[in-house]
């Protein structure tokens, strides 16, 4: 069996990828992609800890990050196209009307 | 423990909102509309309307649920020679079968003190919000925009309640997935799709950082438990009790859980320097929504936090005292104060847009509403009470203020056309009422006697002094004074400044009435605080405490 260490440190590094997307990444569409490699980062460390324990509730949980995961990127796209339409680009640094 | 069917009532509230939800959109969809302005208008206020009445209704069904009325509390053995009267007495009596306390349900969600009166806070914000919108008709669908304040509603009311890690990211994001659409509901005016877009994009981030930071509490938990293993290990209870009992286990594990559950949920509230998206968020989003937003879904924020740092986390309380003691989630939240303080209320100095100079001011109310928590770091019990009741009491009278000032400007916006500074101008050679209610409500945010935002300020100073973080509260009174300048600015652009033109603005009236619903609250609270605080001081009995 793969120690749970393995997989936390294999979360841990997802989860940085997916903040160094999120900061680095200009294009709306692979920001929303870091966001999910947030999410199923914290997932893998959820499921790998439940494993260790055998216990249910960490595994539940992933079930239901999932469903919301997918909730809230349909609503982001949704805002995406908005945007779209009107700025004809997707790059969230031209996003800038409102500032001071 | 298993849910029982004598918990339905203590969620009663919940369940309703969920029903009320569901009414707004059915009456929307199995209607027939027909397509000329005047059915659109009739469509859109029969929404509006339905909204408002449903959420009064809750609110006077929780009230009574909660027992906090003087008079409604019905002894068990009470009854009546009259059969209606009777009738009433038996609702009565079974709503408050429901009533605060007990042991959480299933151990996931508590019905203490802190839930009931989080719940109204929150519910008569929505109210509240309803009614400003009676009058902002929302476009194409308006059952969905109504629908989707009563859902985030309902989210908050579960973060307020929320006793375990599964329930609290779930309410979280209840709340936040409808109020992204609601910011960026205009979808066709560019600010408000911004607005909406910057609002999901942190929003998301923060929910990839909270959650991260439940796997690792999660995680804790596992670890600590060893052999215990249980299905239980996501209760915030559970995972203090552990820490206690297994002080060796992954300290450093919960300390990294604690940062990032600080940071996940800094972001919603909005302290610096998490507070990136809050002021084009509530420039760009309908002011109505703006208004819900900086009120009730900041309320909800600071109640979830207060619950997991003091819950789960109590072993990591530290200190906010400066010295060798200094550590622990006070430290942590005693510098995002600091920071949240200074920048919240200097960037607020330069502003020209008035819904973007109080959406920094409601940012720097966020750093007085830290110290209410940092009063944890006070040994005595007595000290950290007073600290729940302080932090409850500045975000009722916090909420009622910026729903006032919120919709008084939104009464502008419809009317004068936009909510620059400059079309404040002489407002109150145009229509005293609003100009005095809005003058009411900025003298609050900026705490002047005899109002309701001077005795928040005052008390909340006083138990973060109690608290040790004495270097703190002279920041917090330093900066409430810089904050004069901006407030009285508005007030200058009202009473002193020469309008464009002389003639009387005609406010709409759903908005006068919910302005001054607020501003009445405002008022009494400030001359009677006892009323209010006889309730509030019960929050002291926190579930899992």
């Amino acid at each position: 069996m793969v120690p749970t260490a393995y997989y936390i440190l294999l979360s841990a590094a997802l989860f940085a990828i997916g903040v160094l997307g999120v900061l680095v990444r200009r294009n709306a569409l692979v920001v929303f992609m870091s966001v999910e490699l947030m999410l199923n980062a914290a997932n893998l460390a959820f499921v790998a800890f439940a494993r260790e324990r055998l216990s249910v509730d960490g595994q539940v949980l992933v079930f239901f990050v999932i469903t919301v995961a997918a909730a809230e990127v349909a609503v982001g796209l949704a805002l995406l196209v908005a945007i779209f339409r009107s700025k004809r680009t997707a790059d969230v640094d031209e996003v800038s009307v409102l500032k001071g | 423990m298993v849910f029982q069917i004598t918990d339905i009532p203590r969620i009663l509230p919940e369940i309703l909102l969920l029903f009320l939800a569901f009414m707004v959109l059915g009456s929307d969809i199995f209607e027939k509309w027909g397509r000329s302005p005047a059915a659109r208008l009739e469509r859109a206020r029969s929404s509006a309307s339905l909204t408002t009445i449903g959420l009064g209704l809750i609110f006077v069904i929780a009230l009574v649920q909660s027992g906090y009325v003087p008079g409604t509390a019905v002894a068990a053995t009470a009854e009546s020679s009259n059969p209606l009267l009777n009738y009433l007495i038996n609702i009565v009596r079974n709503l408050q079968a429901g009533g605060p306390g007990g042991a959480p349900i299933i151990g996931v969600f508590a019905t203490d003190h802190l839930t009931m009166v989080a719940r109204l806070m929150l519910i008569g914000a929505a109210f509240l919000t309803s009614m400003l919108c009676l009058d902002y008709l929302p476009q194409a669908n308006p059952a969905e925009f109504y629908a989707m304040i009563i859902f985030a509603t309902l989210g908050m009311c579960l973060m307020a309640g929320a006793n375990e890690l599964i329930i609290a990211y779930l309410a979280v994001e209840l709340t936040s997935i409808p109020l992204y659409v609601l910011a960026g509901y205009y979808r066709n005016d560019t600010r408000s799709a911004e607005a909406g877009m910057k609002y999901f994009l942190f929003g998301a981030i923060s929910s990839g950082i909270l959650l991260y930071g439940m796997s690792l509490a999660y995680g804790f938990a596992a670890s600590a438990a060893g052999g215990m293993g249980g299905n239980d290990l996501t209760q915030f209870q559970r995972i203090a009790e552990l820490a206690r009992i297994n002080p060796e286990a992954g300290t450093g594990l919960l300390m990294l859980a604690m940062i990032f559950i600080v940071v996940g949920m800094g972001y919603k509230v909005g302290v610096v320097p998490f507070h990136g998206w809050s002021p084009d968020v509530y420039q760009g989003a309908p002011t109505p929504v703006t208004a819900f937003i900086s009120t009730a879904s900041k309320a909800a924020g600071f109640i979830l936090l207060f619950r997991l740092l003091t819950v789960a986390f109590p072993g990591l309380t530290g200190s906010a005292t400066l010295g060798s003691e200094l550590g622990g989630w006070t430290a942590l939240l005693a510098l995002l104060a600091l920071l949240t303080l200074i920048i919240g209320n200097l960037a607020a100095l330069p502003q020209t847009n008035a819904k973007r100079l109080l959406a920094w001011s409601s940012i720097a109310h966020a750093g007085f509403l830290l110290l209410g928590l940092i009063a944890w770091a006070s040994p005595h019990g007595f000290d950290r009470d007073q600290g729940t009741v302080a932090l409850l009491y500045y975000l009722v009278v916090y909420s009622l203020t910026n729903v006032g000032a919120f919709g008084a400007l939104a009464a502008v916006m419809l009317t004068v056309g936009g909510e620059e500074i400059a079309d404040l101008n002489g407002l109150a050679q145009r229509n005293l009422l609003l100009a005095t209610l809005l003058t009411l409500c900025v003298l609050s945010l900026a705490g002047i006697p005899p109002l309701a935002g001077f005795f928040a300020k005052f008390y909340i100073f006083m138990v973060g002094w109690q608290a040790g973080a004495e270097w703190l509260v002279v920041v917090a009174v330093i900066t409430t004074v810089i904050s004069l300048y901006y407030y009285l600015r508005l007030l200058k652009a009202m009473f002193i400044e020469a309008p464009i033109s002389n003639e009387p603005l005609r406010a709409p009236p759903a908005i006068t009435a919910s302005v001054s619903l607020a501003v009445a609250g405002l008022i009494i609270l400030g001359i009677f605080p006892n009323l209010v605080l006889g309730v509030i001081s019960r929050v002291q009995v926190v579930a899992g405490l």
